[in-house]
């Protein structure tokens, strides 16, 4: 693979991490909570993909909306039936909580599908590519790429373009103003929780169709939207955009310089190092990120 | 002296507790003799283990109020310095053990000094992308074996200097006497000043920095002190005579090491026992039980989620501060 | 040289300036309030004393020590000890527990941090409670146990914010009482930030109004009240009426 293959392939990825990251980003711009069971929620919308597609015999891509529907479900139900009560407690309880959570929804789905790696094998993109000159795309991640890209922007309009959402964005800059202003933050929990699951479960549904799913994929992903939060800046949804363009291309082009060298640490078994590494760093040397403003 | 003295010193705890742990270490002292079987020893074995990850963990984690998702490193450490230097050189046991603690605690202090800059949440993370971080490190690199982990030589006969026994007595009382170092230590570092400073950070930062602590300094020796379950690292590489990242490195690991003192009750000396003593069984019954019968895996690690859930969300102080409560409504 | 000196302090948050250019001196066992309406940049000014921030422009000499831009426990070491405008309310640790962390400021050994923790909370009569936690407590309990932590760090300057408000008449008095004690038995030097006027005009030896970030006056408290700007600045019409 070329650098410029790399390069490409890396914004398609990129774009699809940004859209994992955007729920994350906007829980935890609103109630400064950190969702573990992110890739959780991840893994559950490939799962309904997956089957959705399969038992209805229809094309993956028309199954988006159910994964959608499915993970607006899921985060709302976390919302009420656990994070509510966790917002009481200590930060360590929270912590815990959502790491509860995360270990519930994984072993559930290797409970209820068990430890196979499965793939979709039949749709309208799969296996199909498209060339461009000397480049080719993989139809299936084109498509993941560009529908990430209209997700995340519908949901950027949504935030700064509704009444709604200008109130989800009062309430994680203050909380309390927010509250005088007659903005109920319960409310405003439970539709972060609704995005954040919604979004991601779109990602789960793009994801599906090209890449295995199982039931412990949850953490890669969940790390991989920690580092573009952080990378980005907690709480920041335009950072969290380019961050996630930046963890894409990196991953991918990293592989390609390793390639170069021979040497056990430099190959693809480290694309995700190389992502955990960038958190670690970013954290500590610039813990309010490129465009953060929270800290 | 003064230390040691304070180490044996149990007289601030209740009569209650004082006869509770009486009884319990007569018990733990004939447990071999009671004629339990081969799977019960060994259900013992991984409690006496797991109550020793749990007490290091709570230096940090429980006094320092630090969550802290990567202690399988040390463990992974630990292991990795008895199987590497006896394959390699055939170093005895009681060389490599002390290494091993040694590399973690050096290692603790080095990541410690970067993690350290970070609070909550964005410090539980970054200690988990540490603990991935050198798992993968391990997992790819061919000298100590990657992911197919290395073998430990078996000898023909007992080996007291490389701790190679045929019976699970011996392994029992080994880990036992390391349980009770670890339960002595912890019981002179929870009055210690650094105890107590801890327990200041973790209530209120900004009190403990007007009160002459330096909080960075303070909890950086804690997460290097916690380094000792590399010990249990080190136990498990003689023990088991087959390591690999998965088995001591891995996240699952961590995160029970953390879950056991949690449940049990973060901060307080009996915790991590208590959350030991519960879930090391259940997790070894139910895996033993569910794990074998085909389509029920996971099961086990699901009622796990929801009793971590449970705590959480209605005592996170942990079955220990549940009675500790009524204990304080009572008097 | 004086024992507290503070020169041209400014501290600025993003174009809001919180101290401009404030200087005074202190004298060693002199109990000096810290006066001015809401937003006058007292509190701002205490922290950039204590090290919670770091002044933009400006010095801090302690004891003919430069301490500027110190940590907080760094100058905690040095002799400054400080209580908080509101308690953080804990469950953690019992009274005596508390108090004791600040006597390990001092020594390693827990046996004499326990007893010089006893003493703190015989001297402010506190004893009673000593095993009680702090969520236990009134709040004027509460803050006396914050006033004994910072007191066990043995401090020879200490630094106490809004530590009467909310107390009732009595507690007031009490309270006024203790830190005059304090004082000539203990020879600490006292800083008080108050809104509670009666009191810092009954205890203090001299008063220092900020307002806006700026030092308006610095003067005795008989002096103050009948100053002209100090009236229009801070005390309003209603005080000075009544006096």
């Amino acid at each position: 693979m070329t650098l410029i293959d790399a390069l490409l392939q890396g914004i398609l990825m990129g774009l699809l991490f940004a859209l994992v990251a955007l729920g994350l980003n906007i829980i935890f711009g609103v109630m400064n909570i950190v969702n573990f069971a992110h890739g959780e929620f991840l893994m559950i919308g490939m799962y309904t993909t997956y089957w959705t597609s399969l038992l209805l015999d229809i094309d993956p891509l028309l199954t988006l909306p159910v994964a959608a529907l499915v993970g607006v479900l899921l985060g709302i139900a976390s919302y009420y039936s656990l994070i509510r009560y966790l917002l009481r407690g200590p930060a360590i309880a929270q912590l815990f909580g959502t790491f509860g959570l995360m270990l519930f929804l994984r072993y559930l789905a290797q409970f209820l599908f068990g430890i196979d790696y499965r793939i979709i094998q039949k749709g309208l993109l799969i296996g199909k590519s498209l060339s461009i000159g000397p480049f080719i795309f993989d139809w299936t991640k084109l498509a993941a790429g560009i529908l990430s890209l209209f997700a995340f922007a519908f949901v950027y309009y949504f935030l700064n373009k509704t009444k709604t959402g200008k109130a989800l964005q009062a309430t994680s800059i203050n909380k309390e103003a927010a509250s005088y202003m007659g903005i109920k933050t319960d409310k405003m929990n439970a539709i972060a929780w609704a995005i954040g699951g919604g979004t991601v479960g779109i990602a789960g549904g793009l994801l599906a169709n090209f890449y295995y799913v199982y039931p412990t994929i949850g953490i890669l992903f969940v790390m991989i939207a920690f580092a573009c939060v952080a990378l980005g800046g907690f709480g920041s949804i335009k950072g969290v955009f380019f961050a996630g363009l930046l963890v894409g291309i990196l991953e991918m082009v990293f592989p390609v310089f390793g390639s170069l060298v021979n040497s056990d640490f430099l190959g693809p078994h480290f694309k995700f190092t190389i992502v955990y590494l960038t958190y670690f760093i970013i954290v500590v040397f610039r813990p309010q990120g490129l465009f953060g403003w929270k800290n | 002296m003064e230390k040691l003295k304070d180490a044996f010193d149990f007289r601030d705890f209740s009569r209650a507790e004082q006869v509770g742990f009486t009884i319990f270490s007569i018990f733990l002292l004939l447990f071999p003799w009671l004629g339990a079987g081969s799977f019960v020893k060994v259900v013992m074995i991984q409690f006496l283990l797991f109550s020793l990850f749990g007490m290091g963990w709570n230096t940090i984690g429980g006094y320092g109020g630090q969550v802290d998702l990567g202690k399988a490193q040390c463990v992974g450490i630990g292991a990795y310095t008895v199987a590497l230097t006896m394959v390699w050189w055939k170093i005895p046991f009681w060389v490599s053990m002390p290494m091993g603690i040694l590399l973690a605690v050096g290692y603790s202090f080095m990541i410690g000094y970067p993690l350290f800059r970070l609070k909550g949440h964005y410090f539980a993370i970054a200690t988990i992308a540490t603990s991935l971080v050198l798992q993968d490190i391990f997992a790819n690199w061919k000298l100590v074996g990657a992911a197919k982990g290395i073998e430990l030589p078996i000898h023909d006969h007992p080996d007291f200097l490389y701790m190679q026994f045929k019976s699970d007595t011996y392994y029992y009382y080994f880990i036992m006497v390391l349980f009770y170092v670890a339960i002595f230590y912890m019981n002179w570092f929870r009055r210690s000043k650094l105890g107590y400073q801890l327990r200041m950070i973790k209530d209120d930062e900004d009190a403990a920095e007007s009160l002459g602590i330096d909080i960075r300094w303070c909890k950086i020796k804690a997460y290097s002190i916690s380094a000792f379950v590399a010990v249990g690292g080190g136990f498990m590489a003689v023990y088991n005579l087959y390591i690999d990242p998965v088995s001591v490195m891995d996240l699952d690991l961590s995160i029970k090491i953390a879950l056991m003192a949690m449940l049990g009750g973060a901060g307080s000396l009996w915790g991590p026992i208590i959350g030991a003593a519960f879930l090391v069984p259940l997790d070894r019954f139910l895996g033993s039980w569910l794990g074998g019968q085909k389509g029920l895996i996971g099961l086990d690690f699901m009622i796990y989620a929801m009793l971590i859930m449970v705590v959480s969300a209605y005592q996170p102080r942990g079955i220990w501060g549940i009675i500790e409560q009524f204990r304080r409504k009572g008097s | 040289m004086a024992f507290l000196e503070i020169s041209n302090i400014v501290k600025d948050f993003g174009g809001l300036v919180a101290n401009n250019n404030v200087s005074f001196q202190i004298e060693q066992g002199e109990i000096i309030g810290l006066i001015g309406p809401n937003g006058a940049g007292k509190t701002t000014l205490f922290n950039c004393i204590v090290g919670y921030y770091k002044p933009d422009s400006g010095k801090v000499i302690f004891k003919e020590k430069d301490i500027t831009g110190l940590r907080p426990f760094d100058t905690n070491r040095a002799g400054i000890g400080r209580t908080f405008q509101v308690m953080k309310v804990t469950t953690g640790m019992s009274v005596i527990e508390n108090v004791m962390v600040g006597a390990f400021c001092r020594t390693d050994d827990r046996h004499t941090a326990q007893s010089e923790a006893s003493e703190v909370l015989n001297f402010l009569g506190l004893e009673s409670v000593k095993e009680y936690h702090l969520n236990e407590l009134p709040i004027a309990m509460q803050r006396k146990v914050g006033l004994a932590r910072a007191l066990a760090t043995k401090p020879e300057l200490l630094m106490l914010d809004e530590v009467a408000s909310g107390l009732n008449r009595t507690e007031t008095d009490e309270l006024v009482l203790l830190l005059r004690r304090l004082n000539a038995e203990k020879g600490v030097t006292l800083i008080l930030i108050e809104h509670i006027m009666e009191m810092v005009m009954s205890v203090s030896h001299r008063v220092i109004v900020l307002d806006y970030g700026e030092k308006i006056e610095e003067g005795l408290p008989g002096e103050i009240v009948k100053n002209e700007d100090v009236i229009k600045a801070y005390l309003g019409e209603k005080y000075a009426k009544s006096h």
